[in-house]
């Protein structure tokens, strides 16, 4: 064995038991989980939901509208030269048994999709289900109890599950492409009796052709593109499905950040301390002959090597960790994923080789400058700071290495200054604290003279540490509430008797019966009729140019709006200014919804003018409503006086509320009325706090990371401190002082700095939490006792067992000894 | 082999001087020492603590630059090489011994002894290292470690890693200002013996008077000066 490799194996063997290196291998090797899990998860979300590729889409361009696709844009299409197929989505309920759920129904035609493919279980001949068929999700299937052969209700119809849906393209835009999804062939549409005029439905055409084809079709489209239009194409900024997976993968991303910078800060000191333990030792080597450059290789072997085995170890544990993330995800998740890129694999590996290495560079060239005279004054070896060139390079570089696999970059520093600026100042805000704090119980106490000293001694240390523990316990206990008790606090604060069934697309000819069905199960509910339109005057003149940039982005203004008619208020709504209409208006009122009006600036006799399916309606402001969104109540922006609107098709909607006992009656609803569409908010809300939870328990498996980081560094960064106090220690008690005196001290200001930072982290965790309910929730803020019992318990118990532990009393024999080493 | 300059030394110091900047003028050590050793020679500097011994050392060991002057080993100017070419010079050609012996804790007596050879690349590493742990009576003690070892024990092992490269000039700061008296003394002995042994050329730095005295010469540092100590 060469003289090299057995010091590389000795030094490192003996290395090992220190703190620095400990701390530095498990902060490595965290990043290097941590990279992989989220390198492979994102690339598996992205390729699977979020990235809009043709595969993805279905089709190279998609044409969504709110209305039936004419048939002129087919025959557009056609003259172009494209490919088209034709779907409808729409949200409906379907049942098997006496089991219901709310599910996303896709109508199709063959051929279908034009792009990609769709996966079944089992395979299938055709590219459609044939009609009389469905193809649906695992979802359904679990949900339903369903296996295939068996047969679900579409409206009037009943279908015959033949396969399972593994994957799909064309999964529609928003919210709906996370709905569990149904495939159904367009020749069973008309007899499930769902779809009627005016019923609400994405109507899509999807496109296929040449990519000068596509090209020049977009360019002519988007001059014709009607206000209910929208148009998809491979290279539109804003994608089709998978927006909201998008954030929630950037926010998971950004979360990691925190953790990142973590551990590239305890590597960081910890590479720091360790070579300034190494001073001496390269001195020596210098001194018994060793080159310079042999020495730098031997460091970096040392750190090559540590990289190998954290490398295989950290990809493994992000592996894993992937795997079980996934797994959790994968129950709310429309499709399985597809697998990684295969250098996914690798940016962990990548990731740390970075870390080290760029973080491992400085100090390590740094040792080969060490001066052997020092081995006679055998004092502390002090280098110049040489390399401050390199050390900016390399922190350049390693935050674009960072930045660059976070993929977010402006996020991301934004996030980065604002975690450097908030723990600056909490760390001075702590620091204060605490000198403020010992100033009185100096007098109290035997060794509070000691404890001020000291405080004002180690005022750097405390600063550091209590800014970093005061973020992660904030950020800890703001994802842990948010996980699972927002949703519940809100939920909580919904009345008793808020609706939990919403029925859309009931036809004119309808209401009546469903209005008996409900009076006869005694349940309440209001019918709203519907007609959409467009605002496009105001006072006679274009609305458009009346507007600012901000207010023409307001909702009321971008796009379609459900229209309603009464000849009195809303019961649910509130008058705010002028009245409602008394019976049979001589000229057309209408009622305005009181925030967009004053987001828009209108006023009480604003005449404002509509396009109601190519007809023009100009209307005059009556009266100004209050509305509680969240009241799920039909609410609506503008409300027309009956005689106005009447004339106009239109369908109607209704909530109301179902007691738990009172279930089965929406079974029976839709067996009544199968084409309805009935839509259960309890499902809905379980839907969105299974995935809130999910997230919860992602974000909450990051910082549980960044704890142990944090942890690490705390450790590191109270090891060092601690040293210092050994000796002060030691000398304390030469002159006096007993082992259990000088042990309190320590313990004492610990026990401080841990409690304050607990109580810190307390308060401006509920501070941002209580921004959530007011801001998000729009509900009053709640006190969480329980943080404010277990922060501060937490973070006083961490520094004290971690001080106890890693200072032992010292015999008064090992004190002059220590003195002596000094 | 042995090294010589045409004029018959070892090692040459010619006006020699070190400054160091220091916080409000400059911390002038020296201005102009000028030194003559003879190969096999061996030399004590002594003076009081501060006087600038380590540092003279130092530069007369090829470790730092002089701020003027010149040294020259075996007739080579140090000043004309750059630090890898010092280097490579240094440790074909010298060893140290500290004071506070500096062996390497996680490696074992026989191990400490054995690196220099292994650095240079040596077949025999261990043969010789084992010869010369013998040498200073510590064929008993191969495999210790350093903390399992007394101080003198620990020093001894650091004087067979000085021999052991077979070095032309042997560096000694204060080899024996860690150590109580008795176990000075047999250092001094066995440090003296291999020096006739080996025709090392011995140049230490020492406080104490017995072993000043063993030396062939004694130059002390004073203020600056260098002033020859007839024996
Ligand atoms: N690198 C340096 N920078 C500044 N001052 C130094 C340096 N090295 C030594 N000195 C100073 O030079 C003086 C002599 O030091 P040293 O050579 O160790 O003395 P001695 O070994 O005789 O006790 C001391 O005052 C010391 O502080
Ligand atoms: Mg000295």
């Amino acid at each position: 064995m060469s003289a090299s490799v057995r010091l590389l194996r000795r030094q490192m063997q003996g290395q090992l038991r220190t703190t620095e290196w400990r701390a530095l291998l498990i902060a490595t090797w965290i990043a290097i989980t941590l990279t992989t899990l989220l390198s492979l998860l994102g690339d598996r979300l992205e390729r699977g939901l979020i990235r809009e590729s043709a595969s993805v889409l279905g089709a190279d361009m998609v044409l969504s509208s709110q209305r039936p696709i004419q048939d002129l844009r087919r025959q557009q299409a056609a003259d172009a030269g494209l490919n088209s197929t034709s779907v409808i989505q729409f949200p409906s309920m379907i049942s098997a048994g006496d089991d219901m759920m709310l599910s996303s129904v896709r109508i199709v035609q063959s051929p279908y999709p034009l792009r990609g493919q769709i996966q079944t279980r089992p395979a299938q001949e055709t590219d459609i289900p044939e009609p009389g068929h469905a193809w649906v999700e695992a979802r359904v299937m679990s949900q339903l109890g369903l296996s295939i052969g068996d047969k679900i209700e579409l409206g009037y119809t009943e279908l015959i599950v033949n396969a399972e849906l593994i994957s799909s393209p064309d999964r529609g835009s928003g919210f709906r492409s996370f709905s569990p999804q149904i495939l159904v062939n367009e020749a069973d549409l008309d007899a499930s009796g769902i779809l009627a005029p005016g019923s609400r439905a994405e109507f899509r055409l999807l496109l296929s052709g040449s990519t000068e084809q596509v090209n020049s079709f977009t360019l002519f489209l988007n001059e014709s593109l009607g206000d209910e239009e929208r148009l998809f194409t491979l290279q539109s900024d804003q994608p089709m499905g998978g927006g909201a997976l998008a954030s929630a993968l950037n926010y998971l991303k950004l979360t990691s950040l925190i953790t990142l910078l973590l551990s590239a800060l305890t590597i960081f000191l910890s590479l720091k301390r360790f070579s300034q333990s190494q001073h001496l030792r390269c001195a020596l080597l210098l001194s018994l002959g060793m080159t310079q450059r042999s020495m730098v290789m031997l460091y970096l072997m040392q750190l090559l090597l540590a990289w190998a085995v954290l490398a295989l170890i950290g990809s493994l544990t992000g592996i894993a960790l992937e795997q079980m993330v996934s797994r959790w995800l994968d129950e709310l998740l429309p499709q399985s994923l597809p697998a990684p890129a295969l250098w996914r694999y690798f940016t962990g590996a990548g990731v740390g080789l970075a870390l080290l290495v760029l973080l491992g560079l400085p100090p390590t060239l740094g040792l080969s400058k060490v001066s052997v005279s020092a081995l006679f004054r055998d004092e502390d070896i002090r280098t110049e700071r040489r390399g401050l060139v390199l050390q900016l390079i390399c922190a350049l570089l390693l935050l674009a290495v960072l930045l660059s696999f976070l993929e977010a970059p402006i996020a991301a520093l934004i996030l980065l200054l604002f975690l450097l600026i908030g723990g600056a100042v909490l760390g001075s805000i702590a620091q204060f604290c605490l000198k403020h704090l010992a100033t009185p119980l100096s007098k109290r106490l035997l060794l509070g003279r000691l404890l001020v000293m000291r405080l004002r001694q180690q005022r750097q240390w405390h600063r550091l540490q209590s800014a970093v523990a005061i973020l992660l316990l904030t950020l800890l206990s703001v994802v842990w509430v948010s996980r699972t008790d927002l949703l519940e606090d809100w939920q909580a604060q919904i009345p008793d008797d808020t609706p939990n069934y919403f029925v859309v697309n009931i036809q004119p000819w309808q209401t009546e019966g469903l209005q008996s069905f409900l009076d006869n199960a005694n349940v309440s509910a209001e019918f709203f009729p519907m007609v959409r339109g467009r605002i496009t005057t105001l006072n006679g003149a274009p609305i458009h140019a009346q507007m600012t940039p901000e207010q023409l982005e307001h909702n009321t203004l971008n796009r379609e709006l459900n229209l309603s008619w009464s000849n009195h208020a809303p019961t649910h709504n509130t008058m705010v200014e002028g009245q409602w209409w008394q019976g049979e208006t001589t000229e057309p009122l209408i009622s305005v919804e009181a925030e967009m009006a004053e987001i828009l600036g209108l006023k009480l006799g604003d005449v404002l003018g509509f396009d109601l399916a190519g007809l023009e309606v100009e209307a005059q402001i009556a009266n100004l409503r209050g509305v509680e969104w969240t009241s799920f109540q039909p609410n609506f922006y503008v409300i027309f006086d009956e005689a106005t609107l009447n004339q106009f098709p239109a369908t109607y909607i209704t909530s109301f509320r179902l007691a738990q006992e009172q279930q089965e009656l929406a079974n029976q609803l839709i067996r009544e009325f199968p084409s309805l569409t009935l839509i259960d908010i309890d499902q809905m809300l379980l839907q969105l706090s299974q995935w809130l939870t999910r997230l919860g328990d992602s974000s909450a498996l990051i910082l549980a990371l960044s704890l142990i980081c944090g942890s690490m560094l705390m450790l590191l960064t109270l090891q060092q401190a601690l040293d210092q106090r050994r000796y002060e220690g030691a000398l304390l008690q030469t002159l006096g002082a007993n082992a259990k005196q000088t042990q309190h001290l320590d313990l004492l200001e610990l026990m401080l700095l841990g409690a304050l930072c607990g109580l810190m982290a307390a308060i401006i965790a509920e501070g941002v939490i209580a921004l959530l309910y007011i801001h998000l929730l729009d509900i009053a803020p709640q006190l969480h006792l329980g943080l404010w019992l277990a922060l501060p318990l937490a973070s006083f118990a961490f520094f004290t067992v971690s001080g106890a532990l890693l200072r032992k009393r010292l015999t008064l024999d090992q004190c002059y000894r220590l003195l002596r080493a000094h | 082999m042995t090294l010589l300059t045409p004029d018959g030394f070892i090692l040459e110091a010619q006006n020699v001087a070190k400054s160091f900047p220091a916080q409000e003028q400059r911390l002038e050590l020296f201005s102009a020492l000028s030194l003559q050793v003879k190969p096999g020679e061996s030399l004590a500097i002594i003076g009081r603590s501060g006087a600038g011994k380590s540092t003279l050392l130092s530069l007369l060991a090829g470790l730092d630059q002089p701020s003027a002057g010149h040294i020259k080993i075996a007739g080579q100017d140090l000043s004309s090489m750059d630090d890898a070419q010092r280097a490579a010079f240094r440790s074909q050609y010298i060893s140290f011994i500290f004071q506070s012996f500096h062996l390497l804790p996680e490696l074992s007596a026989l191990d400490n002894v054995r690196l220099p050879l292994e650095i240079r690349g040596d077949e025999q590493a261990e043969q010789q290292a084992l010869k010369w742990l013998k040498e200073v009576g510590l064929e008993k003690r191969v495999h210790h470690y350093p903390s399992q070892l007394s101080g003198g024990e620990q020093q001894r092992v650091a004087i067979a890693r000085a021999f052991v490269t077979s070095p032309q000039l042997l560096f000694a700061d204060e080899p024996t200002g860690n150590l109580d008296d008795e176990t000075g003394q047999q250092i001094i002995e066995q440090l003296f013996t291999l020096n006739a042994e080996h025709k090392t050329t011995l140049i230490l730095i020492t406080h104490d008077p017995d072993l000043a005295s063993r030396c062939q010469r004694c130059v002390t540092l004073n203020n600056g000066h260098l002033t020859e100590r007839s024996l």
